[in-house]
């Protein structure tokens, strides 16, 4: 099954669905992670990506109201599920935990 | 904002491969990126990025695909056929209606385009039939003289050596232009003896030129002796039966031994000439002095040329009034034009005077032609209109499908495939009815088409073609219309009821047009038959009796004969003649009182009491006397419209007038126009000249005609055939009766009326299917109206009118056409007769009256039933 492991870019849109809570959907998403980190994405592959962490269980969507600045289409919102919130989580704990194992002394570079 | 959008190509290009499911976030992304840099940027920028997008879109996940993604097509096709299995099954005789109907209508398309094929067959099947070319000579002034299909002798010769750069082959046919030739075995026990009419002179080229295959001899050298010839399969076994006749001998006209040395394969049915025998050329120098006859007058060779590039028959022709120039005599130089005639076109286009054998018209070949492809429309719209009927019926069907998901066109691939399959068994029932129809289509078109030509690639391809093309076309449009119901209208009763009617309407008055035009055109075909048959040529032909005496014993014992003929008291009077009367004539030229030089006339050599025999009235001067001696080289006969063309004033005025050259040569007697050629052509000048010279009889005398009483014909005709032994002995009596034989004229036409009789029938049975599958419905579907106006208090009468009224209205229609396209479609076809019959307008109310007679008997039942169904029945379902 595909669930079990995220990669860089999905933990990253991840991250996205949930900072523009109610307002990711693909082009804000894509606006978003440029804003942040400066990456530029190509919006086919924000879709592609989306679809993929939709299909893990890890984002739910639903269709907004439309707007006029589409040509009158709705956009798809998505959210981030329970699932998709420990995902997160344990993500954020692991990087913690590793992060905090470091030795102190490999972290000092100020006296050597 | 500027009203614009998206560059079209790449919006179309995406809404076509994108998944539906999709279509709509992906495409407002790709909108409102485009807007977005539109508005920042430029217009190009803005294009290029969403032309990128797009293609960046285009991915697996993206793209649509409903064959994976419906059930599986092939559960689909399953379901289609076996709801196609349960209708086909619970509306029997909607289904019974359709096939039989479609199975006419392609059987007939069928028979007429097997007859057509056969008809363009014809002498296809030398491999150089494109380069072989008969030469015709056509020999008139004035519009008078013949058309010739035969040249003289020398020609061919002439032509092969002044053009032989453009001539490969010339091969010539004769038979002494006699109507029978007597052949017989040469052993006088266990005799055979026949007079053949299939007997042929011709050269070694023969052989060179066609291509009819020897079964046993040598090609190169078959006809290359004097007194050999070859003969056909069938004749061999007539004459030796399952002997080998190769080394045998037959005797000619009861005094020439033929040695055989070849036998042919029989000679297939679609060449424009039969023989069954083959004389060599060689051997016609014994019957005149040792050489073949110079003159370039007389024309009884059929001439083919092989050419050796078909386009240099340009050349030739150009050519032709030079060769003309050359050889022809002096009388004749100024009015003898040559034509030739590729092979291939003879049966077809060929209709010279002296053809071999007669041909076929193409115009007949484009009316029944007309006729397969009426019959065929006619059963194709009963189809359309049987299915547009059915559509109110299965609406509620499509609305439940389309309910459950079913798009489009999944629902017009459904119906399509059904009606593609009725139209495929359709197919099957006219193969069925091909196969049964065949031998008697095959008996009454006279053609010999095998039954397992159906398997040629042609017709299988036909078999495929025509149900999926018919079941496409037919199809289409009730598959249309039935897939476009919006399933909620669809659902709800009583909508969509009328929808198509007025379409339906319009095809049943084409249907009724085209059938009332058939049958009207049938009749006047027929008329025109009984006109051509019937009518008074001017001269007696019942009871006259007709008896092929050319190279016969009898030109010395003509007198006697006829002295013997006359004793019986049956007999009315005796003649001798050139050609049958009525049918055919020769031409000679002659030159009268007033004329610079000599013309060619129509003309039939005579013996005396022909005038009697055939009682023509005299009008002028007198008939030709036995007793006076110089009638047979002093005297003319003529007929009126020779007095009226020579502009003599009166009838009696041109007794007396001179012709010849020399002064004592007068016209003696005048008489009363006849129609002595076919009526295909209108009354020519005719001069009938008195013939007694005994050797006339080798060439000019080709007929004795006996006219008899009608009193107890079979004892007449016995004692004719004793009185002809007892003179003549060894020699078969043959005659035929006049009137039998001129009925063979009009052969071509009464074919042609049969077969349309029997198609233009056949249309109105298919249109009439089709009236009563529509009637039938419109009765079901109307049946609560029907009920509800007789509570309200219609009687019987005004339901079965009211009922009528709408079939009718458009019968009335149909005639209104039809009258006015007949009419001038038959006065075209009329324009090619000399004699044409009046278009009788009864006719056509006749043809209108039968045909709303048959829809009368075929809706009234529908409407008897209508009037008379118990109202409570009908609307307790309710």
């Amino acid at each position: 099954m595909k669930g079990t492991y995220i990669g860089e870019l999905e933990e990253l849109i991840l991250l996205t669905v949930g900072i523009l809570y109610k307002q990711a959907y693909g082009v804000a998403v894509m606006d978003e992670i440029e804003r942040q980190t400066g990456r530029s994405l190509n919006i086919s592959a924000v879709h592609a990506v989306l679809k993929r962490l939709e299909e893990k269980g890890l984002v739910t969507s639903q269709m907004s109201d439309p707007t006029q600045e589409r040509g009158g289409r709705r956009k798809r919102i998505f959210f981030l599920t329970a699932t998709g919130k420990r995902e997160l989580e344990e993500a954020n704990a692991l990087r913690n935990q590793l992060f905090n194992q470091i030795p102190k002394v490999a972290l000092q570079f100020k006296l050597a | 904002m500027a009203q614009t959008s998206p560059p079209k190509w790449p919006n179309r290009f995406l809404e076509w491969y994108c998944n539906p499911a999709l279509l709509e976030e992906i495409q407002g992304d790709a909108y409102e990126m485009y807007f977005r840099t539109r508005k920042m940027h430029s217009r190009t920028l803005a294009n290029l990025q969403f032309t990128w997008n797009v293609l960046r879109f285009f991915r697996w996940s993206n793209i649509k695909r409903s064959r994976t993604s419906s059930p599986s097509s092939l559960m689909m096709l399953h379901n289609y056929f076996s709801v196609f299995k349960r209708g086909f099954i619970k509306q029997k005789g909607y289904s019974f209606l359709n096939i039989f109907g479609l199975g006419i209508g392609i059987a007939c398309f069928i028979l007429i385009s097997l007859y057509i094929r056969d008809e363009y067959s014809f002498d296809r099947m030398h491999s150089k039939a494109d380069r072989i070319y008969r030469i015709h000579e056509i020999f008139e002034s004035d519009g008078i003289g013949e058309r010739s299909a035969s040249q003289p002798f020398p020609v061919g010769e002439a032509l092969l050596n002044d053009y032989g750069a453009q001539i490969e082959q010339a091969v010539r046919f004769y038979n002494f232009q006699a109507p029978t030739l007597a052949v017989a075995t040469i052993d006088d026990k266990n005799k055979k003896e026949f007079n053949e009419t299939r007997l042929f002179f011709t050269e070694p080229s023969f052989f060179d030129v066609f291509d009819f295959p020897l079964v046993k001899g040598n090609r190169n050298t078959a006809l290359d002796d004097t007194h050999t010839m070859v003969l056909t399969e069938s004749a061999a076994r007539k004459y030796f039966g399952d002997e080998d006749p190769v080394g045998k001998y037959l005797k000619f006209q009861g005094n020439t031994n033929l040695l055989i040395t070849g036998v042919l394969k029989d000679i297939p049915p679609n060449t424009h000439f039969q023989f069954d025998f083959l004389v060599s050329f060689e051997t016609l120098k014994s019957f005149y002095e040792g050489h073949l006859p110079q003159s370039w007058y007389w024309n009884p060779c059929w001439t083919y040329l092989l050419l050796k590039d078909p386009g240099s028959v340009h050349t030739l022709h150009a050519a032709m009034p030079a060769f003309v120039q050359k050889y022809f005599p002096d009388m004749v130089r100024n009015d003898v034009t040559m034509e030739f005639m590729a092979l291939p076109d003879i049966h077809l286009h060929s209709h010279m005077d002296y053809e071999i054998q007669p041909n076929s018209r193409e115009s007949t070949i484009y009316i029944f032609g007309s006729i397969a492809v009426f019959v065929l429309l006619i059963a194709c719209i009963n189809f359309i209109n049987l299915s547009t009927a059915r559509a109110a019926k299965r609406a509620k069907e499509v609305g439940m499908r389309k309910t459950l998901g079913s798009p489009r066109g999944q629902l017009v691939t459904q119906f399509l495939m059904e009606s593609i399959l009725l139209c495929l068994l359709g197919a099957m029932f006219a193969v069925v009815l091909v196969v049964i129809a065949l031998p008697f289509f095959n008996a009454f078109a006279e053609k010999a088409i095998p039954t397992h030509t159906l398997l040629e690639s042609f017709y299988l391809a036909l078999f495929l073609g025509l149900p999926l093309g018919v079941g496409i076309l037919a199809g289409l449009y009730p598959a249309v219309v039935l897939s476009s119901f919006l399933p909620i209208t669809a659902l709800k009763a009583n909508v969509s009821r009328e929808k198509g009617a007025i379409f339906r309407k319009a095809l049943v008055t084409l249907q009724f047009t085209l059938s009332i035009m058939l049958l009207i055109g049938t009749g006047v075909a027929i008329d025109q038959l009984n006109m051509l048959q019937k009518s008074d040529t001017g001269f007696a032909r019942e009871n006259v009796i007709m008896v092929p005496v050319m190279l016969t014993p009898v030109a010395e014992k003509y007198e006697a004969l006829r002295t013997e003929f006359r004793r019986n008291a049956n007999v009315i009077s005796v003649t001798a003649m050139e050609e049958i009367l009525g049918s055919k004539h020769q031409v000679g030229n002659f030159i009268f009182e007033g004329m610079p030089e000599s013309k060619p006339f129509p003309r039939m050599n005579v013996r005396h009491d022909f005038l009697k025999t055939f009682d023509i009235p005299i009008v002028a001067g007198r008939d030709y006397s036995e007793e006076v001696g110089t009638d047979d080289t002093l005297s003319l006969l003529v007929n009126e419209t020779l007095v009226k063309q020579m502009g003599w004033g009166s009838n009696e005025a041109a007794v007396g007038k001179k012709f010849g050259t020399r002064p004592n040569r007068t016209i003696i007697g005048v008489v009363k126009d006849f129609n002595f050629a076919s009526r295909h052509q209108s009354i020519r000048p005719l001069v009938m000249d008195l013939n007694l010279n005994s050797k006339a009889f080798e060439i000019f005398m080709k007929y004795m005609a006996v006219r008899i009483t009608g009193n107890d014909v079979p004892g007449t005709i016995a004692s004719l055939e004793q009185q002809w032994k007892a003179q003549i002995p060894g020699w078969p009596f043959e005659y035929f009766f006049l009137d039998n034989n001129l009925e063979k004229l009009y052969h071509a036409e009464s074919k042609m009326s049969t077969i349309t009789l029997i198609f233009s029938g056949l249309s109105m049975l298919v249109a009439c299917l089709g009236l009563f599958g529509l009637s039938t419905f419109t009765a079901e579907q109307r049946k609560k109206e029907m009920s509800i106006r007789k509570v309200m208090g219609s009687s019987n009468t005004q339901i079965f009118l009211l009922f009528s009224k709408r079939f009718f209205s458009l019968i009335l229609l149909a005639n209104v056409l039809a009258f006015p396209l007949a009419w001038f479609l038959l006065k075209q076809w009329l324009a090619g007769f000399a004699y044409q019959v009046n278009i009788d307008f009864s006719l056509f109310v006749l043809a209108g009256g039968a045909a709303a007679a048959i829809a009368f008997v075929t809706i009234g039942y529908q409407a008897w039933r209508a009037a008379h169904s118990n109202p409570a029945e009908v609307l307790k379902n309710e």
